[in-house]
């Protein structure tokens, strides 16, 4: 053995103090419900899930070729393909707008970032009041009725066309407030000479903010792109207010999170199926953020 | 295998086209609930006898005992904890209850912890230790069968035969609800069932007589007729298709008022329920009923009800409203001030009417919704006495007249009634008491208490999907059955896991 080898092999045991507490942290609170949900996944349990049993690994590929986890999957890629791009874009856009120097700029600040505050269950029962369709107040709105009537029959949130995007547009709207925070950060970040001389080169506005302010707000974007799509992969309160998973018999907004426990959820009474779709969730979820971080990844502009 | 597992992998590329086409094809593979459901459990599984499920129940003297004097010999206050579901004005209710028991004596003492609700106390319960569960628990109706799994209670009927206890003047209906295999498992304590609420100034502009809502289906339709004929409301009904309503626990209403079984083993009382019968000739001309009436424009869909009300304001929409509507009778007290706030216009509050829940040729009646108590067997003689001594202070007499004038709820026992406050209550508003006189009025028999199953939301669930499929046009009898052939399933794969 040299000698180099013998002293790391010194340090291992500060090594393990020093990495201990986190470690234990990780392998009790992460690791362990991690294998646990794993295994539980391949079982069948009874109500309490303290008689559980074995029906072997084939029980994940069941339920991926499930007629309910092959829809709730689709719903969910639906749900964040509206709320990402579209929640990313109004973001953005509001930010940059909010980015300028004049007298109560502070104000605009304040009423863009304010969803933030708002919880989930506030937010949905506002957009309730406003889409239900007997008494909503989009519903006694004649015009709009005249040319939109889905909303009085059968209601945004009764048809099956538009449950899901009247959904999303709540959703779109409670996560606006965090998007613009960061966003906001994140020009905020952007070297002022940079404008300024791309200003002096005779660059327009729309040219500025696509070769300026865009480029540099890559990896705020990206990240962002990153949480709001992990939160529309884990959105319930809003489609448990909203909708319950309906309309039936379509479950037009059951998404993965709300077939693992939504209450209208067939499999709502058994742990290891619940499992099994959680664990799945988990590895598409792991999936797609390496897929974002990866592809995306290479094209954001770190600086130097 | 190794064909399935490649199948599989060129399957998970179209995932989600297909999952639309095979949505249809109901309980036929290709469901969640199918994945290894037909596979019983190995009989080496803990060499268990009971596999089957069996039709001897257990014996009162194979359960957990409850002596009521053990109370007597106890030293010191008895500290008890209580899990509940209630929220908003409920809550207050059970809180000022709560307070009442503890000032009024000094042996127990009750903590209570609000759950959420009773999804969330039935899964918290479900998903505790044995070490940390409550003393008392509040379960709802549906949930009787998986609380008997979890062999975790001490039957309130082992107190009620301890104490000699009297029930007579009990709601038959009310008790017999969490009454299976001979032994009376739990306690109710809020109670509701579904009533008709109608808008009186339409049936006066209709022609129609305001204090004689229909009964029967037939009357529903024929009123129905007149109110649309003569432009009185656009609707004669709202209808709706939600689980928690007239998606599922309306369709158990329905063959309970009938006196038909809803599911096999007399529906789930006397052995666990292993087939539902909805799929019968009943539930074909019962839905092709409500269907034609959609068909006709007499009735209209609301939907999921996914926000619970969707069909009782329908009757408020100032567009096209519907006459009356089937809804808990648990609502009674937020439909009236919604309407003194003045929801729908020229509609006073004495204007909304209550009558009972109509049914197929009148047939009366209703099963209980709502929740009752659960003693917990924590194998401590002195607990589970003190238990029972706050369980027998909320079914008390005064207790639930309090609770139900407070509440909406329905008292469980008649005695409740000769005292104020709910006596005042009923004679002032007779509205009230509809839920409470039409509980009594059916035969009592295991078909009319309604059925127990184990994993009776998801069947509600499905029968919720069934029915929105059927009033959207869809073939009654074969979606009926393809609907009962899921919820089979979702039984055999019930009873292979908690056997």
């Amino acid at each position: 053995m040299s000698g180099a080898t013998k002293r790391r092999w010194r340090d291992v045991p500060l090594a393990v103090a020093m990495l201990g507490p986190s470690l234990v942290v990780l392998i009790a609170f992460v690791l362990y419900p991690l294998g646990r949900a794993v295994w539980l996944g391949q079982q069948r349990c009874n109500v309490q899930a303290t008689k559980c049993r074995s029906v072997g690994w084939g029980q994940y590929t069941d339920v991926l070729m499930s007629n309910e986890f092959q829809s709730a999957v689709w719903v969910t890629v639906k749900f964040a393909l509206i709320t990402v791009p579209v929640g990313l874009a109004l973001g953005v856009g509001l930010a940059v707008l909010a980015d300028k120097h004049m007298r109560h700029i502070g104000f605009f600040r304040t009423v863009f970032s304010s969803t933030v505050a708002t919880s989930v269950a506030v937010a949905s029962l506002m957009w309730l009041f406003l889409l239900q369709p007997s008494v909503g107040v989009l519903a006694n709105i004649g015009w709009l009725n005249d040319i939109f009537p889905v909303i009085k029959e059968p209601g945004l949130l009764n048809d099956k066309g538009t449950a899901l995007s009247s959904v999303a547009i709540s959703s779109i709207w409670a996560n606006l407030g965090f998007t613009f925070i960061i966003i906001t950060a994140g020009l905020q970040g952007i070297p002022r000479e940079l404008q300024e001389s791309a200003f002096v080169d005779g660059a327009g506005g729309w040219r500025r903010f696509t070769n300026v302010t865009l480029p540099l707000l890559g990896p705020t974007l990206l990240f962002t792109t990153v949480v709001l799509t992990s939160r529309a992969f884990q959105a319930y309160g809003e489609i448990d207010l909203l909708t319950n998973g309906g309309p039936v018999p379509q479950q037009s907004t059951t998404t993965v999170t709300y077939l693992i426990y939504g209450s209208s959820s067939i499999i709502k009474s058994n742990e290891g199926l619940k499992a099994a779709v959680a664990v799945l969730l988990f590895v598409i979820l792991l999936g797609l953020s390496a897929l974002q971080f990866r592809g995306l990844g290479k094209r954001v502009h770190y600086g130097s | 295998m190794n064909m399935r597992t490649m199948k599989t992998r060129k399957s998970v590329a179209v995932l989600g086209i297909m999952a639309i086409a095979v949505s249809a094809c109901g309980g036929g593979g290709g469901s969640i609930v199918d994945s290894g459901s037909t596979e019983a459990p190995p009989a080496s599984d803990g060499g268990s006898s009971t596999e089957a499920p069996s039709t001897s129940a257990a014996p009162l003297s194979e359960l957990p005992p409850c002596d009521p004097t053990a109370l007597d010999g106890a030293d010191g206050t008895v500290e008890l904890t209580f899990w509940h579901g209630m929220n908003g004005e409920l809550e207050k209710s059970l809180v000022a209850l709560t307070d009442e028991y503890n000032a009024s004596q000094t042996k127990v003492k009750i903590s209570l912890e609000n759950q959420g609700g009773y999804e969330q106390t039935l899964d918290k319960y479900l998903q505790s230790g044995s070490g940390s569960l409550p003393d008392i628990v509040q379960a709802p109706e549906y949930a009787v069968q998986v609380m008997n799994d979890t062999e975790s209670n001490v039957p309130v009927g082992a107190c009620i035969e301890a104490d000699t206890y009297d029930t007579s003047d009990f709601q038959a209906k009310a008790l017999d609800q969490y009454f299976t295999e001979g032994v009376q498992w739990a306690m109710p304590f809020n109670v509701s069932d579904p009533v008709l609420y109608y808008n009186k100034k339409v049936f006066e502009a209709a022609g129609l007589d305001p204090e004689a809502p229909p009964t029967s289906l037939e009357e529903l339709r024929t009123m129905s007729q007149a109110i649309v004929d003569s432009g009185a409301a656009a609707f004669g009904l709202a209808l709706d298709t939600g689980a928690d309503s007239g998606g599922g626990w309306f369709l158990e209403q329905w063959f309970a008022k009938l006196g038909e079984p809803f599911s096999d083993n007399d529906n789930g009382r006397t052995a666990p329920s292993t087939k539902v019968l909805f799929d019968s000739q009943t539930g074909v001309d019962l839905l092709t009923e409500l269907q034609s009436l959609v068909n006709d424009g007499l009735a209209y869909n609301v939907g999921d009800n996914a926000s619970g009300q969707d069909a009782l304001l329908k009757l408020a929409d100032p567009d096209k409203p519907a006459a009356m509507t089937i809804a808990t009778s648990a609502a009674l007290g937020t439909v009236l001030s919604v309407v003194a706030a003045g929801t729908i216009a020229g509609v006073g509050v004495d204007d909304i009417g209550v009558g009972p829940m109509p049914g197929p040729g009148g047939a009366p009646g209703a099963i209980v919704g709502g929740a009752s108590l659960w003693i917990v067997d924590n194998g401590d003689a002195v607990k589970t006495a003190a238990s029972w001594d706050f369980v027998k202070f909320l079914v008390s007499a005064q207790t639930q007249s309090t609770w139900a004038s407070a509440t909406g709820y329905v008292p469980v026992r008649s005695a409740a009634l000769d005292l104020d406050p709910v006596k005042t209550t009923y004679a002032e508003d007779p509205r009230f008491r509809v839920a409470y006189d039409q509980l009594g009025e059916a035969a009592d028999t295991p078909a009319s208490v309604g059925a127990i199953l184990g994993p009776q939301r998801e069947i509600r669930n499905i029968t919720a999907q069934a029915i929105a499929t059927i009033l959207q046009g869809a073939d009654v009898s074969s979606t009926l059955t393809a609907s009962a052939s899921q919820a089979n399933a979702l039984l055999a794969d019930y009873l292979a896991n908690n056997g």
